[in-house]
């Protein structure tokens, strides 16, 4: 038997080589230009941080920013680094300087470099998109359990039950859903640059397509649930029953739940959090609304334009960041915290990317 | 490879050129599914470009990569049985995939070599697709020589008498 000449017959896709090409060629030109970066930023960091820093202490419109920031949430009154969270839970955060996890005792641990992340459904594991892979971590040692290759990802949601879960994410323009232990990654559909939504506890997920829609799909079944009109959609979110669907579009927030749809006349709002009883936080400029249980309104203004809103677990604490001052602010009630510094402690801004139950 | 640690896209290309076939060929045969070899090999290689700094320019890089290919080829055939596989296949991409296996022998034979386990497959690839010598491979897989061989004669002996 002529094993070799057999094992040599074997026939290599060309196509296989040419996607296995494209990303891996762009891998190298990252890494190329990262190099490059690498090279020249000893020399452009003190000239262009002196030429910030100074930009800053004698503009007038700079230092009135300085100043409003000052006088109400305030430097001064900002712990100076977070020595631990106001409630119970790990906030997971990403940016340029890596993904982090925070323990309610404010210690941190960095799962790795720049990238975008999201949590499991039950806090057990972070899966983590980094220019062409996706990896799901385990947050408390940091071990990668698995990685998958795929151009450009994006926005990587983790979905499903505690059993069977599901990840979805975006690559190529395309939404794709792999199941939690990184087997079976398929492509659904074409898709807007806009976070997939999974329905909770179910294989449902709710993507915005490049036409302006928003549609509901059964990942398991294939199919279509419900399409909604939606121009602009940019960030879509379920509550946590998975009766409600929220989308967000530049100039209303549409809200779907049982045949109804409601609409929310507010244009500019930036980024919506569910609690677990089912309240909404939304983000609009300077404020924060919160709506639901017979409540709504204004719970927080801040001098500055406000990034991203998460909240604790246990419902009683909303956390955003006010980028301007480089601080965090956890709202509770009328009670108010403020950390600064949060780009020395984590490298760089990052995005809020969910706070959840667990130690 | 001197010129690829440089930053010449082209030497790298070249490199890629030149091994990627029998890296996808020897994870295909291990895991025996087309589309977990490509991402075997894909990841390899992105592993390799990841390292590529660090690597010993003194040493070849074949040798290097079928490592890589070849260990992650068997964890992923040792996980497979505990995985849930997800049936979308229908709405998937079309993979543009040849079946995994073409002419009839190799198919065969392919199909003889799924019934042996990933580790006795990948010692058969490295050693009559990759051509190691038992004393490579046992450095390759980190394993005694004497289980290399052991495992190289179990495995042609299953293959012969499957394909009998």
């Amino acid at each position: 038997m002529k094993v070799k000449e057999a094992l040599e017959q074997v026939p290599v896709d060309p196509a296989a080589e040419e996607r296995a090409w494209a990303v891996i060629g762009a891998a190298y030109a990252r890494r190329e230009r990262a190099h490059v970066a690498r090279r020249r930023w000893p020399l452009v960091v003190p000239v262009v941080a002196v030429a910030a820093v100074a930009a800053a202490a004698y503009s007038s419109p700079g230092r009135a920013v300085v100043d409003a920031v000052r006088r109400t949430i305030g430097v001064e009154h900002a712990a100076p680094a977070l020595f631990k969270l106001p409630a119970p839970g790990r906030l997971l955060v990403s940016g340029a300087g890596g993904t982090w996890v925070v323990a309610a005792d404010g210690s941190k641990r960095r799962l790795g470099g720049e990238g975008q992340a999201s949590w499991s459904p039950h806090g057990l594991f972070v899966v983590v998109a980094r220019s062409d892979t996706l990896a799901a971590v385990e947050p408390a040692r940091g071990t990668v359990r698995w990685t998958l290759s795929r151009p450009g990802v994006l926005f990587p949601r983790w979905g499903g039950t505690r059993a069977d879960t599901r990840i979805a994410y975006l690559s190529a323009g395309r939404l794709r859903v792999v199941a939690g232990d990184g087997t079976g990654d398929v492509a659904l559909a074409r898709a807007a640059r806009v976070a997939p939504a999974w329905q909770p506890e179910r294989h449902v997920v709710a993507y915005a397509t490049p036409r302006g829609r928003v549609t509901v799909v059964d990942v398991d079944s294939k199919a279509v649930l419900a399409v909604h009109a939606a121009q602009g959609a940019r960030e879509l979110a379920w509550s946590p029953g998975g009766k409600q669907l929220v989308a967000v579009t530049p100039r209303v927030v549409h809200i779907w739940a049982g045949g109804r749809h409601q609409l929310l006349r507010l244009a500019g709002v930036q980024a919506v959090a569910f609690a677990r009883d089912g309240r909404l936080a939304l983000l609009h400029g300077r404020n924060v609304f919160v709506y639901g249980r017979g409540e709504g309104g204004n719970v927080f203004t801040a001098p500055g334009r406000l990034a991203g809103v998460a909240w604790s677990p246990n419902g009683r604490w909303i956390v955003t960041a006010l980028p301007s001052a480089d601080q965090w602010i956890f709202i509770g009630g009328r009670r108010l915290r403020a950390v600064s510094s949060i780009a020395r402690q984590f490298g760089g801004h990052v995005s809020l990317d969910g706070w959840v139950s667990g130690t | 490879m001197r010129e690829a640690q440089r930053g010449s896209a082209a030497a790298l290309e070249e490199l890629f050129r030149a091994h990627w076939a029998r890296a996808y060929r020897a994870a295909l045969l291990v895991v025996g599914d087309a589309a977990a070899a490509e991402d075997i090999a894909q990841e390899s290689f992105l592993a390799a470009v990841r390292a590529l700094d660090r690597f010993d320019r003194r040493r070849p890089f074949g040798p290097w990569l079928h490592k890589i290919v070849v260990n992650r080829a068997i964890d992923w055939g040792r996980a497979r049985a505990l995985r849930r596989e997800l049936d979308l296949e229908d709405v998937a991409e079309p993979a543009a995939v040849e079946p995994a296996v073409a002419g009839e022998r190799s198919e065969e034979l392919a199909g003889a070599l799924a019934l042996l386990g990933p580790e006795q497959r990948a010692v058969i690839v490295l050693r009559y697709l990759l051509e190691y010598t038992p004393g490579e491979i046992a450095e390759l897989l980190d394993l005694p020589r004497g289980t290399v061989n052991s495992r190289l004669r179990r495995g042609l002996d299953r293959l012969e008498e499957e394909l009998r």
